[in-house]
């Protein structure tokens, strides 16, 4: 597919000192050994969110972001794919929080190169509130499916994506 | 809402009081509250039905100090920078601050002027994002419009696109100074005891001369932005000054040698409702007139004026609650650092009837307000000769043991406080942090927003709106709870009656 030879990010973000929260950025970091050389792939680590992440995602066709999700539904390790359709919905009740799906509809309506693809994955995580530079036991089994996934992700790029040229405000 | 579920949250909730009776002083929150989310409003009703008492919570950060325990205290700058990702160079100006005091070294001249210009930068940067992004759509959007429209796309199609680039645009430029120092924003390895990493290569100063200049129209530009939006619209100014958004409390803030607000350096100064100085300390002294009170219900702790003693969520002449950020630090002073941003300061007093303001709600126009003096800040220190010095370190060579370092966040007045073994390696650390300072006002902000909207048992529709319109103003970080998914703050509303049994439960995600 054309599609393999666009340009992709992988983002990992997350906090690599609060405990299951660097789960994203320990999952995009075994992704760039497998990737080391392929030159179509950037990955990225970042601890930023909301509008910062304008600056890692300009001028990519294709973003995979990597990140924790906390739901309480389910066991730590679950991985979600949340749908960038969902999350691009705007709210005006963040009070601090400048949201993924804020963030790419805030890029289109600059006129900004955003990417016209967006995969969202999330792992379920059992403690991003304490300090601390070791995964739950839980979640580092996890890592390898996470990264299988991640992986899968970028090498098949999703179907009838909806969050792809409809643009979102 | 079903029994069931009602049964088990009463019985959690009772245990956890159980826990607290047995005489722990640190509430340790019971597993099913964690789960519940991230932003949750306990209310509890009277016999009649009306609020007695409404408190706000937010997911508690553990683990700092056990975390901290024998690391280099070279670390700490690193280390606390990173733990939020909404004030890291706060964090990491704090604790270099606390780094040169631990040591007994004083920065060089051009060292402590790159962390000043690398200090404001980022004030200017992180007010401009809060007022366009975050707080800007209740006021520029407008409060009443759908919500929806209430976000930075609806921001972008009032001020216009051009408005919306230029505001992108800036701090992208901002921030690059930023790492043009520190690396990273997130992580900047810029402090170092007794001064900075880097020097400012006069090569690269015309464009950060540039910077601003330019910083310093767009901080006019985002007041004259503010008047022609919110204050030629009488709803706003209504809005602002109305019962429901004041608090008469304390203020605190830093203020320089002339009691002129200074982000960076300085001593505290704290006015009491009727705007006049009660305290003024060196930071080194904070734990003379700063105490942490501690309530059954929850694991925030709540600070108030030590001399004064905890004299429970009351305003007037005896409270002892004192505020932090914007506009709390230009009530505690007497005025701005800046010839435009004194400007602004004079005609914001005019307008508002005088000091103090305890409008909650000013703390927007009062923001704007800093960027200018952030902005002209930056002008001023890349004007000065001795900002290109490569004299930007004195080694430190006194022996480590107690160290206090204190600056204004973007959100308020941030304490650091490290002791250290001979070594150097941490012993105990201590934050209080600018939600904390400002946690007892939020308190009551939510809990004047219950009282109008809850009586007899009745909850009136927009309970949860407006209890936001409060608690958005302070911009109460909440770095660690807002980094996972789904990136938004879930708010939860609970309400108990008088025997305190869950009576109805409303949330907003």
């Amino acid at each position: 597919m054309s599609t393999l030879s666009a340009k992709t990010i992988v983002l990992g973000l997350g906090n690599d000192l609060l405990t299951d929260d660097a789960i994203g950025l320990r999952v995009v970091r075994e992704v760039a050994h497998r990737l080391a050389s392929d030159s179509r792939v950037d990955v990225r680590e970042t601890t930023e969110m909301g509008l910062a992440l304008l600056d890692f995602i300009v001028g990519y066709e294709r973003v995979i972001l990597v990140d924790s999700i906390q739901t309480g539904r389910c066991p730590p390790g679950t991985i979600h794919e949340l749908d960038a359709t969902g999350l691009k919905q705007l709210t005006g009740r963040t009070p601090h929080f400048l949201g993924i799906g804020e963030t790419l509809a805030l890029g289109r309506q600059l006129g900004l190169a955003m990417p016209t693809e967006v995969r969202i994955l999330a792992v379920e995580v059992a403690d991003p509130f304490t300090l601390g530079t070791e995964l739950t036991p839980a979640l580092q089994r996890a890592v390898p499916d996470v990264v299988g996934l991640v992986l899968a992700a970028i090498r098949h790029p999703h179907a009838a994506q909806p969050a792809s040229a409809t643009g979102a405000a | 809402m079903q029994q069931a579920v009602k049964d088990t949250f009463n019985q959690g909730a009772a245990r956890a009081n159980a826990a607290y009776q047995m005489g722990r002083r640190r509430f340790t929150v019971d597993p099913i509250t964690r789960l519940e989310g991230h932003g949750k409003i306990d209310i509890y009703l009277d016999e009649k039905g009306d609020v007695e008492r409404a408190y706000m919570q937010v997911p508690e950060l553990r683990g700092f100090e056990v975390f901290s325990l024998g690391r280099p205290a070279e670390d700490m700058p690193q280390i606390t920078s990173r733990i939020c990702g909404v004030c890291p160079t706060a964090h990491h100006m704090a604790a270099t601050k606390c780094l040169d005091d631990l040591y007994q070294v004083e920065p060089t001249s051009a060292g402590r002027k790159i962390r000043e210009l690398v200090y404001n930068t980022f004030m200017l940067e992180d007010h401009a994002l809060h007022f366009f992004v975050l707080g800007g759509p209740d006021f520029v959007v407008g409060p009443e419009a759908p919500p929806a429209e209430r976000n930075i796309v609806g921001v972008i199609g009032k001020v216009g696109l051009e408005a919306g680039k230029k505001v992108i645009g800036t701090r992208k430029r901002l921030r690059e100074l930023i790492t043009y120092f520190g690396g990273k924003v997130v992580h900047p390895v810029l402090g170092l005891p007794g001064g900075v990493s880097k020097a400012l290569d006069p090569a690269d100063l015309p464009k950060f001369q540039q910077l601003a200049k330019d910083g310093v129209e767009f901080a006019e530009w985002t007041l004259q932005v503010f008047k022609d939006i919110v204050l030629k619209n009488p709803d706003y100014v209504k809005m602002i000054t109305s019962d429901a958004f004041t608090h008469k409390t304390c203020y605190m803030g830093t203020v320089d040698e002339q009691n002129r607000v200074n982000f960076y350096d300085g001593k505290l100064r704290v006015v009491d409702c009727t705007g006049k100085e009660i305290y003024k300390f060196h930071p080194r002294q904070y734990r003379e007139f700063v105490a942490e009170h501690v309530e059954p219900w929850s694991y925030m702790k709540f600070t108030f004026l030590k001399p004064r003693g905890w004299n429970g969520f009351v305003e007037g002449p005896e409270s002892s609650i004192y505020a932090v950020a914007p506009l709390a630090r230009l009530n505690a002073a007497d005025g701005m650092a800046t010839p435009k941003a004194q400007a602004a300061y004079e005609e914001f007093y005019q307008i508002l009837g005088g000091k103090p303001v305890h409008h909650t709600l000013a703390t927007h126009w009062a923001r704007v307000i800093e960027m200018i003096q952030a902005a002209e800040t930056m002008e001023k220190l890349l004007n000065d000769p001795e900002i290109t010095s490569p004299d930007v370190r004195r080694v430190p060579t006194a022996v480590p043991k107690e160290g206090i370092g204190v600056v204004e966040a973007p959100r308020g007045t941030l304490f650091h406080h490290y002791q250290t073994d001979e070594r150097g390696c941490i012993t105990m650390a201590n934050m209080i942090v600018a939600t904390a300072n400002n946690a007892s006002r939020i308190a009551m902000s939510v809990e004047r927003a219950a009282k109008a909207l809850i009586k007899g048992g009745k909850v009136t529709e927009g309970l949860l709106n407006k209890v936001e319109m409060a608690f958005r103003a302070y911009d109460p970080c909440l770095g660690c709870a807002t980094h996972s998914l789904p990136g938004h703050l879930p708010l939860r509303v609970k309400i108990y009656d008088h025997h305190r049994q869950l009576v109805e439960e409303l949330r907003q995600d």
